[in-house]
């Protein structure tokens, strides 16, 4: 009962500074925000495309280009433009239309498309989506250029012509099919793969910078005090722990719940997802506890804590997803806890696992809680009877 | 005739509804000390910080030897040597440091910067710990360093605002005496404080403040003969309190009658001839007398006198 | 400026003695580029190569023109790979392993059906994981089907009916040499973007600049609290001085750690940041900008505490939305333009111009955001700064 009154002393202190508000309950939100809305939708490459009056054989093309699958194609009113934007990497690559495309081709001469790109592998492969809508469009073109070589009749004629034997032919065709378990479903929605690293991100870095309310605990002597009181040493320590926890907690579950209710973000099964939450939010605890103990001054806390907590955090695959780690990083990643949760997460979020199925990410994160709690509590002990 | 060190006159301050100085005037002649006596929240720290350029005034001007000051006159201000209430040195950097800092700022340089270092080191007695950081001081050493700041420039008129405030008694003797050294050697001083026993030990003339009005001002003897020859008599009472108080009261001798727990507090003329009388009444009215206290008039009972309350609670 | 440079040598002093600034200025920074770089360091923003399989069932003169002209002049370009599988069944578990991105599958009679005009088709089996993978393969397999059906639909156009099989052969040939009117050309683009390493370092480093500067500017509550303001204003200075040596620390301050972190991060991490002309260009606009900033934010604390935490939600929220954490500029949508409306996108910008550039010129539209921010804030500052200073 002591313990939860120390835990429960811990958690309204927090709540008592405004600037914790934000840090712990505005900013993770946001974050959500922000990331769901600039990276929500998956990478698809962008395509910018720049054609000023094309004449209605560049129309043709325009559609065919703009129709192209699995890119994005984006109008850019000049080359300039379109240049900067491929320089800086907000456009994977850009597609100029020349003007007087239309008149060069009825003239017999050749047009020119150009294709803008940086030197990059995914630059070389977009490539060949465009030359392949390029060559789609120009088949009739050579249809009626031959028509045309072979003294038949006009381009226009040939042209028409092509169109009505085109829709006559069965053409050869390409069928795409893909295989394998879909890592990010399409059906997700675009904040739901953020919304979970975020949730384990801050849970974490809220319980390291809270080591900063334990060394100053410490520091005015309030652990004295209540050591001075009939407590003992194991009630505070559960304590400090509980408070830890208690914060972690409170965040993790305004963090759910609010993304819940404001963007609609799916935690999967309800007990699963509660679980991993409070085991994560135990090993926070611990973590936050073991810093505390093993620091003496508050800047120190507060440097290492931000250290720590967001070090951890791109390491377990809170910021950039695993997926993207070479195969060496993502087995260091599993040192961290943070790419357990994840990995329990994925299974709850992404392959609609259950509780059951979470129990081995459970039982890793129970298992590293009380590794921290253990080590924590031995230090911290050490620390306040000196 | 000399001027003044100092001249103020008719000095105003309002902080909204709030009047906290209204209306304070006076002079610190070349040599003297000159002292602010009041309670907390009298104005003293305000009258201060308007006279050493620190705070707006509302209305009233200070003159410094001759010269108007306001808060942007920066020359002026090169006269006075300022000593805020509070330790106001920088915890981080040592004694030096912060001497040589300050010193800069009055536009100190070079050896004579740093031969008026040690000789204040010295004054301060802090010449063995200077190269420490200052949050490794004790109170008392802060507090001398405190001073010995606002010796450093030799000003000639040195403010102190209640430099003895939470010091202990050792270290407050030795701030009371090197006032006192600093005074002889010919400084103008003006110092705050509402310890009644440092304002008669030190100043040559003591201005008695209270919300934020000079009650009166002049020598100790001058105060005090305001209060006539009269006696502070402190009876220490078993039985009925309030009743020997009634008695008390209705004696033509007796001026002021105060009480407080077992004792009742009077002023009296002459006590010697009236004390008789007074222990009658008391045993009449039904009290004990257990001891009698007879005190001769101080700044105390001046206080007590002009503003019907005592400096300390 | 005597009395300012003194204020701000003396505050420069105290810093450098606080712990918690070295940790922010210093450590903080150049810790958090380190685990960035180790962990994120790897990926490549270009994309690495796709690995295509290809498995020819049909064996017949149309499919190896495929196989043996088409794929391998695509893979001479660069940014993919071509390997032979010899069954479709070993590619489709190559490709659920994520050994392929994707295989082609060239259908046993795939060549009569073509040449007798009759349906045929190519089959391209995707990584579901690897969507630009397979769109990519799509697209070769497309451009060979597009050039065998520009064949057939110019053959059709132009035969007369009854055509000898030899006319006809030699129709096919010349439809084949009849080359499309339309050219595609590469136009090579400078990349204008900065690699890992140098992104996180850099972002690092202006993101915890906004933390630095802080040091400078609410110091001055710090020293109302500590009562050696009183002390500054009673000595023989004006007020403009002691405001700015504050300013001046903040300025100092926060260009020491960029300047630190900037050499640390070349040295230790091989960041690339750039012209050095460029670079100190845009350090100097940039730390004016934190500082102008940031003062505005002290001018509104009571105390340094409460400063602090200001700064701090500030400084977090600008970092973010300029693109600090991950590169926001290349988000879709509005946020990257929103972006702008922070110094720190700025700060990036210009070290991204620079990147492909060498003359320290293309920095200047950056460095020019930049002091308009500085300029702009530090007027605002100005005019609260000045109460500041006072009791």
């Amino acid at each position: 009962m002591k313990a939860v009154a120390i835990a429960a002393v811990n958690v309204r202190r927090m709540l008592r500074d405004r600037s914790n508000i934000f840090f712990v309950f505005v900013f993770p939100m946001l974050l959500i925000l922000v990331l769901g809305v600039s990276f929500g939708r998956g990478f698809e490459p962008r395509i910018g495309l720049v054609a000023a009056d094309p004449g209605p054989l560049g129309q043709d093309l325009v559609r065919e280009l703009e129709g192209m699958p699995d890119v994005e194609v984006e109008r850019y009113g000049s080359v300039q433009d379109l240049r900067t934007s491929v320089e800086r990497g907000q456009l994977e690559a850009g597609v100029v239309v020349p003007e007087g495309y239309d008149a060069a081709i009825r003239a017999g001469q050749d047009a020119e498309v150009r294709y803008v790109a940086r030197q990059s592998e995914l630059g070389l492969q977009l490539s060949q989506t465009v030359r392949s809508a390029v060559a789609e469009q120009g088949q009739q073109l050579r249809a009626a250029r031959l028509f045309v070589s072979e003294g038949a009749g006009s381009l226009d004629e040939g042209l028409a012509r092509a169109g009505v034997v085109a829709q006559a032919l069965t053409p050869v065709e390409v069928v795409t099919t893909t295989v394998g378990e879909e890592r990010f479903p399409t059906r997700l929605g675009r904040f739901d793969l953020g919304a979970s690293s975020t949730l384990l991100l801050f849970v974490f870095l809220t319980s390291m910078t809270s080591a900063v309310a334990l060394i100053e605990t410490r520091r005015l002597g309030l652990s004295r005090r209540m050591l001075s009181t009939p407590t003992s040493i194991g009630t505070i320590v559960i304590g400090e722990g509980l408070g830890r926890f208690g914060i972690a907690m409170v965040q993790g579950l305004f963090i759910m719940l609010g993304s819940l209710i404001v963007f609609g973000v799916d935690w999967g099964e309800p007990l699963g997802s509660a679980s991993l939450l409070v085991c994560f939010a135990l090993v926070g605890a611990g973590a936050g506890m073991f810093l505390g103990s093993l620091l003496r001054t508050e800047q120190q806390a507060i440097g290492l804590g931000i250290l720590v907590g967001l070090g951890l955090g791109a390491l377990g695959g809170c910021m950039v997803p695993m997926e993207f780690f070479s195969s060496t990083m993502a087995t260091v990643a599993h040192f961290t806890p943070h790419a357990w949760a994840i990995d329990g997460y994925a299974e709850l979020i992404r392959r609609d696992g259950s509780f059951v199925d979470v129990l081995p990410y459970l039982g890793i994160l129970l298992a590293y809680t009380a590794v921290l709690f253990g080590l924590a509590s031995w230090r911290l002990r050490r620390a306040i009877t000196g | 005739m000399t001027t003044p060190v100092l001249e103020c006159r008719d000095l105003r301050k309002a902080f909204g509804d709030l009047v906290a100085v209204n209306g304070v005037g006076f002079s610190v002649a070349p040599g003297e000390t000159y002292g602010l006596l009041g309670p907390n929240g009298a104005g003293k720290t305000t009258t201060i910080s308007m006279i050493a350029g620190l705070l707006e005034r509302d209305g009233g001007e200070v003159l410094v030897e001759g010269a108007p000051l306001t808060t942007t006159s920066v020359a002026t201000k090169s006269a006075i040597g300022y000593v805020p209430q509070d330790i106001a040195i920088y915890p981080d950097l040592t004694g030096r440091e912060n001497l040589r800092f300050f010193g800069r700022l009055y536009g100190m340089t070079g050896d004579d910067l740093a031969r008026r270092m040690d000789e204040v080191l010295q004054v301060v007695a802090l010449a063995d710990r200077a190269g420490d950081p200052t949050r490794e001081y004790s109170g008392g050493m802060k507090r001398r360093l405190n001073i010995g700041i606002g010796l450093l420039h030799r000003p000639t008129l040195l403010i102190l605002d209640e430099p003895t405030v939470g010091v202990d008694p050792q270290s407050r003797n030795a701030i009371l005496e090197s006032v006192d050294q600093l005074s002889a050697a010919g400084m103008a001083v003006l110092y705050t404080t509402h310890y009644m026993e440092e304002a008669e030990r030190l100043c040559d003339r003591v201005g008695i403040i209270d919300l934020g009005e000079l009650k009166a001002e002049g020598t100790r003897r001058e105060l005090v003969s305001m209060v006539g020859e009269r006696d502070q008599v402190l009876l220490a009472l078993a039985g009925d309190l309030e009743g020997a108080a009634a008695a008390c009261r209705a004696l033509p001798t007796v001026h002021h009658v105060s009480t407080k727990d077992e004792h009742v507090e009077l002023v009296v003329d002459e006590a010697r001839k009236t004390l008789p009388a007074i222990l009658e009444a008391v045993s009449d009215a039904g009290a004990a007398v257990r001891s009698v206290e007879v005190t001769e008039p101080d700044l105390e009972a001046v206080f007590l006198q002009l503003t019907g309350k005592a400096l300390r609670d | 400026m005597r009395v300012a440079l003194l204020i701000a040598a003396k505050d420069l002093r105290q810093r450098l003695r606080d712990r918690s600034a070295i940790m922010v200025a210093f450590v903080v920074p150049l810790g958090l580029a380190f685990v960035f770089n180790a962990t994120l360091g790897g990926i490549s923003t270009g994309g690495t190569s796709f690995r295509y399989g290809v498995v020819d069932e049909d064996r017949s003169q149309v499919s190896a023109v495929f196989v043996d002209d088409v794929l391998p002049a695509v893979q001479e370009g660069g940014a993919i790979r071509v390997r032979t599988v010899a069954s479709e069944a070993d590619g489709r578990r190559m490709v659920a392993d994520g050994e392929l991105s994707a295989l082609f599958v060239v259908p046993a009679g795939f060549g009569s059906a073509v040449e007798g005009s009759d349906a045929a088709r190519i089959r391209v089996i995707g990584d579901v994981d690897e969507p630009t993978g397979t769109q990519v393969a799509r697209s070769i397999a497309s451009r060979f089907a597009a050039d065998l059906n520009a064949v057939r639909v110019a053959v059709a156009t132009v035969a007369a009916p009854g055509e000898t099989p030899t006319a006809l052969e030699a129709l096919v040939q010349r439809a084949a040499a009849t080359a499309t009117p339309v050219e595609v050309v590469d136009v090579n683009a400078t990349t204008r973007e900065l690699d890992t390493t140098t992104y996180y370092a850099a972002g690092m480093a202006v993101f915890f600049l906004f933390f630095t500067v802080q040091f400078g500017v609410a110091s001055l509550l710090d020293e109302r609290k500590d009562g050696t303001l009183s002390r500054l204003l009673a000595a023989p200075i004006g007020r403009a001085p002691i405001l700015g040596g504050k300013l001046l620390t903040s300025f100092v301050i926060g260009t020491l750690s960029m300047g630190t972190l900037i050499v640390a991060t070349s040295l230790l991490l091989g960041a690339h940041w750039g012209n050095p002309l460029g670079v100190a260009l845009l350090v100097v606009s940039g730390v004016l900008a934190a500082v102008g900033i940031m003062s505005i934010v002290a001018t509104l604390a009571k105390t340094s505490e409460q400063a602090g935490n200001w700064q701090s939600i500030i400084a977090v929220v600008l970092g973010m939305l300029g693109g600090v954490f991950f590169p926001i500029s290349q988000a879709p949508g509005i946020l990257p333009t929103l972006s702008l409306l922070t110094p720190q996108a700025w700060f990036l910008r210009g070290l991204s111009d620079l990147a492909g550039d060498t003359g320290w010129t293309v920095v200047l539209p950056a460095v020019l955001a930049m002091l308009v921010f500085a300029v702009v804030t530090s007027a605002i500052a100005s005019v609260r700064l000045d109460r500041m200073a006072r009791l």
